[in-house]
């Protein structure tokens, strides 16, 4: 029991001051700090932007974007706010901008959710019923939400600050969505 | 399939397809350009956070070695940890935990993930008290540079007291360096005194907020101990240095009265409140931050003794500042019409009549109460606006570049 409290208890402590570490030195030119930077989070960018551009190619090039956008200003980061929360919070701002300028040239986007690459990329059948049609069946902020718990490992609280959200909100949005995806694999295992 | 493991599938599903081209980014990363976006902030960074106080309590009650808690024979030092939480752990003589008991509600909330507290049994004292400092930074209690965690440490052999209490100042500084948190840390030890156990106990706090208690009493006796225990430990910390004139209205009430005053102010939900004692400023007062799901923000300033409210502020989403509407009579529950509602909003914005475009209004019925909503353009901007259609009240606007 104490071995399991101790790696949540630490595990994001360390975590955490690495990556301030990471930050800091790319703040100062360092490339390499760039490259692990992008090693240890890229999941959880390309997580987040996936749920907001819904298509797998888009938020691989966003995702990309966001390492550059850091780099340029990495400088502007404060040790005193959660890295994680602060990369995530350029991610966010460059999606929601891409979203406005996309929506300004056509009227109305409603693209369809398509989250597998069209490079093959090893997903077994499990994954893909995971990624394409269990989170194709939610609402954009339950996706989103999912996503960031799943695959960063942020608290409801800390999903609830970044989306700008109630903490209720996102505790109950996130314990549907979980039910929607349930329900949607084990109709698809019944079949 | 398990909620855990479809998370962990997803998230191993998300790892495969996330794009790995390292050299991509580095390939765009040579000269650095002098871009900058605009960042949402994160809310702490708005605080003063100017200096990083640590003030430093050291209270050593001496006399009164009256033996306790006979039963837990190995008991050696007693800890507690107070904020507003409490929490006791008793420590055996080779700093092992013997018992770990959270003393009221809060406490309850901070050890929910480690079994209630059960789960710091038997662990290293040090691992213990980072685990639960490192709970109550994520639950929010440390985050204020004026909030304080009080260490006591209780123990007769005094000097063992000490370099505990030495040890604990530095975990939790530790703690406290890696995270967000500012706090104060306030430390003292104590001799093992039957009749502030007795007290303690009493009142569901440890016998180290008990002690502070006691020293806010000796300074203003006219004040009640239960209540007193009620306050946290940053507030009695600030009524003690402010002599204790008299008894804090708390943090509950403050928050009670400044939603009130925010439910007059506005239709909008709350979607975030924090309350911050000030009580070592002049005139005390408890400082309250809300922020609507509109995006609105204000801050009231309520008096820390007789609960007026002194000052308040608010700010619409974009950051200026909107004078604080006087919630105004409901005017027989009228309605101001939609020319009045179209002026007030181009009023508002500084437009003319005649240089707005594409202006639309609507009457609405938002939870029971009417509102106009108006939306034009003009000069590259896009306005939109949410006005009170019985008293013609601004409740909300905005305005973006429109290109």
């Amino acid at each position: 029991m104490l071995s399991m409290l101790m790696t949540t208890e630490y595990a994001p402590a360390e975590e955490r001051r690495e990556l301030q570490r990471l930050l800091r030195c790319i703040a100062g030119n360092d490339r390499d700090a760039l490259a692990e930077l992008y090693r240890r989070t890229r999941p959880a960018v390309y997580g987040l932007a996936l749920s907001y551009l819904r298509n797998a190619h888009d938020a691989q090039d966003l995702t990309q974007d966001v390492y550059v956008q850091v780099w340029d200003c990495a400088a502007q980061y404060r040790p005193t706010g959660s890295p994680m929360g602060w990369l995530l919070a350029v991610c966010r701002s460059l999606c929601l901008m891409r979203l406005r300028r996309e929506e300004r040239q056509a009227a109305i986007r409603e693209e369809e959710w398509d989250a597998i690459p069209a490079q093959e990329c090893g997903l077994d059948a499990d994954e893909r019923a995971l990624l394409q049609g269990a989170l194709a069946r939610l609402a954009d902020e339950e996706r989103r939400i999912v996503l960031l718990h799943a695959v960063t490992g942020m608290k409801h609280r800390e999903i609830a600050a970044l989306l700008e959200l109630p903490l209720p909100t996102v505790l109950s949005k996130y314990h549907r969505a979980l039910k929607k995806m349930r329900s949607c694999l084990e109709g698809d295992d019944a079949r | 399939m398990t909620n855990e493991k479809m998370e962990q599938r997803l998230a191993s599903a998300v790892e495969k397809t996330a794009p790995n081209d390292v050299n991509g980014v580095l390939s765009r990363c040579d000269e650095r350009k002098g871009t900058v976006i605009p960042m949402t902030t994160k809310k702490t960074t708005k605080k003063r956070w100017t200096t990083l106080a640590a003030a430093c309590l050291a209270l050593v009650l001496l006399g009164g070695g009256g033996i306790f808690y006979q039963q837990a024979h190995a008991v050696a030092s007693v800890v507690s940890l107070d904020v507003n939480p409490s929490i006791e752990l008793k420590v055996s003589r080779n700093e092992k935990v013997l018992v770990c008991t959270p003393l009221n509600e809060d406490a309850k909330a901070i050890l929910a993930d480690m079994g209630g507290g059960a789960d710091l049994k038997g662990a290293k004292l040090d691992v213990a008290v980072n685990a639960i400092v490192g709970s109550l930074v994520r639950n929010g209690y440390l985050n204020s540079i004026s909030s304080a965690i009080m260490i006591s440490v209780e123990d007769n052999d005094t000097a063992r007291a000490e370099k505990l209490q030495r040890e604990l100042t530095s975990t939790v500084d530790g703690v406290l360096q890696t995270s967000e948190a500012k706090a104060s840390v306030l430390t003292q030890t104590l001799t093992q005194d039957a009749g502030l156990a007795q007290q303690a106990r009493e009142n569901s706090i440890s016998t180290g907020k008990a002690a502070l208690v006691n020293r806010v009493l000796a300074l203003n006796p006219a004040l009640k101990f239960d209540a007193l225990a009620k306050l946290s430990v940053e507030e009695l910390k600030d009524l003690a240095e402010a002599g204790a004139p008299a008894m804090p209205i708390g943090t509950d009430k403050a928050m009670d009265i400044a939603a009130a005053a925010f439910g007059k102010a506005s239709t909008a939900k709350m979607a975030y409140s924090a309350v911050d004692p000030e009580l070592d400023e002049s005139p005390a007062h408890y400082e309250v931050e809300i922020k609507s799901q509109t995006g609105e923000e204000f801050e009231y300033k309520v008096d820390a003794y007789t609960g007026a409210i002194l000052e308040s502020k608010r700010e619409a989403a974009d950051g200026t500042e909107v004078p604080v509407v006087q919630p105004s009579k409901p005017a027989a529950s009228g309605d101001i019409g939609y020319a009045k509602a179209k002026s007030v909003a181009l009023n508002h914005a500084g437009v003319s009549e005649n240089k707005a475009y594409d202006l639309e209004i609507e009457l609405d019925d938002e939870d029971g109460r009417l509102v106009y909503e108006i939306e034009f353009k003009s000069g590259g901007m896009e306005y939109s606006y949410e006005i009170n259609a019985a008293t013609g009240a601004i409740l909300k606007h905005e305005a973006e570049i429109d290109d």
